[in-house]
């Protein structure tokens, strides 16, 4: 293990879900999982399904959703109550939300929404991460999203956005290939170059997931799977600073088994990580570079 | 950093008249406000793009409803996305339970809520009370719905279709 990343080597792993649970129980060499944290009860018990892997070894991340940390507005106490409640009842070594509003003026938006990259913006993250991180025990990462529009008033780079927010906050990077794949086809760029810009050595664990064209434009669904060229971005980010875990998110429309055993399959062989849908012990998964 | 020029969300100071640069507060809820209750895009954004988004909100908002609405959905068929995404249009969500009592509701009304979708808002309406402005409640008290072939009949929480 490198002594400067915030997880171990884990390997590869998959974003858990209540319609996969079986699936992801029969994953031989799981080591890793994630869980939308708004799923999860306030109580702090968890499915039982979750909580087996859990008692078995696999490092469950919480992943929010709704917490709005670039909002404008302040953080809702409430949620982040549960947030912090969820964390513990996981006992999880790292949490991670998104660079991204989801309410405003007393609306929701229902997704994930785009801040602008402004010195504005970076205060507003700050100030919300601040508030977010007194109430939580485990390091926190943030995930930039996929946006299909921009703000007009952008002052810096997606890269210094972040590398700054990342800076200011001490918080580590969730990259998400998938997104970094959209953002660049839709603004027509090359998402290799921004990786050449991020902080990789500061990436906790990367998303990698699959979406669908519509009108010329690609969404980052997760209900189709991986397409080549995220899977090609997989290995340019694994042959420049592979990050200790990687995990595959799927979120509707899923595929019979075999389908997702390719899938993951296909991502571990792009990311040079040993298999997790046979019968591999985990101590042989050490995934380390 | 110099002025910019002011957004329609541009804050108008209310008793000094001139014209103020608008928040991040602001501009993000006219965003959303533009995104989900019909409201024009805010001034600078691309209007394809935040149509785009838009119209991508709806999608999803379709999906969630029919996670919680299956036989609606189903009773659409292939033209559920279009149908509930056309719906939805600058409606807010209130979330996919209410949205989709609501448009199972018009549907109703107007007599184009096809049979199956009737006996899934008939087996809701026995065991639940909305009044379409707060959130629903458990009904105390048994209640009945005539259906296509039959009656709906729910008592104790629990909703049972007798006849057809």
């Amino acid at each position: 293990m490198r002594t400067t990343d915030v997880l171990p080597p884990l390997g590869l792993g998959i974003g858990w879900r209540p319609e996969i649970a079986g699936l992801v129980a029969d994953l031989p060499g799981l080591r890793f999982c994630e869980v939308i944290a708004e799923s999860l009860r306030h109580d702090g018990v968890l499915p039982e399904p979750l909580d087996a892997l859990r008692r078995r070894g696999v490092t469950v991340v919480p992943h929010g959703t709704r917490l709005s940390l670039g909002g404008a507005e302040p953080l809702d106490p409430d949620r982040v109550r549960h947030f912090a409640s969820v964390a513990a009842a996981l006992e999880a070594p790292l949490v991670s939300e998104h660079v991204a509003f989801v309410r405003a003026g007393g609306l929701e938006a229902g997704h994930l929404l785009p801040v602008p990259r402004t010195r504005e913006a970076l205060r507003v993250l700050a100030r919300n991460v601040r508030t977010l991180r007194a109430e939580l025990d485990a390091p926190l990462a943030l995930e930039p999203i996929a946006a299909l529009f921009d703000w007009p008033d952008d002052e810096l780079t997606e890269a210094d956005f972040l590398t700054e927010l990342l800076d200011q906050t001490g918080t580590w990077l969730l990259l998400d290939v998938a997104n970094c794949y959209a953002n660049a086809r839709n603004r027509g760029t090359d998402p290799a170059e921004l990786l050449d810009r991020l902080p990789l050595e500061r990436v906790a664990y990367v998303h990698v997931a699959g979406g669908d064209e519509h009108g010329g434009i690609y969404h980052d669904t997760h209900t189709a799977p991986t397409p080549e060229p995220v899977l090609a971005l997989v290995r340019e980010l694994c042959a420049r600073h592979r990050p200790p875990a990687l995990m595959l998110e799927r979120d509707g429309r899923y595929p019979p088994a075999a389908q997702l055993h390719a899938e993951l399959d296909a991502i571990a062989s792009a990311a040079g990580l040993p298999r997790i849908t046979t019968g591999v012990s985990n101590t042989t998964l050490a995934g380390t570079p | 950093m110099t002025a910019e020029p002011a957004g329609r969300s541009a804050g108008v100071h209310p008793r000094g008249g001139h014209v103020t640069k608008p928040t991040l507060a602001s501009r993000q809820a006219a965003l959303v406000a533009a995104l989900v209750a019909g409201a024009p895009v805010p001034q600078g954004f691309d209007e394809r793009l935040v149509g785009v988004a838009e119209q991508a909100l709806r999608r999803k908002r379709a999906g969630q409803v029919a996670a919680v609405w299956p036989h609606l959905a189903a009773s659409l068929g292939d033209s559920w996305t279009d149908h509930f995404s056309r719906w939805a249009r600058g409606r807010p969500t209130k979330g996919g339970l209410r949205d989709g009592w609501d448009m199972a509701r018009e549907l109703a009304l107007l007599g184009e809520l096809p049979p199956l979708g009737v006996a899934e808002l008939a087996m809701r309406e026995v065991t639940v009370r909305y009044d379409g402005r707060t959130a629903p409640r458990p009904r105390r008290c048994p209640a009945l719905r005539v259906v296509p072939g039959g009656v709906v009949l729910g008592v104790f929480g629990r909703a049972y279709r007798l006849g057809g």
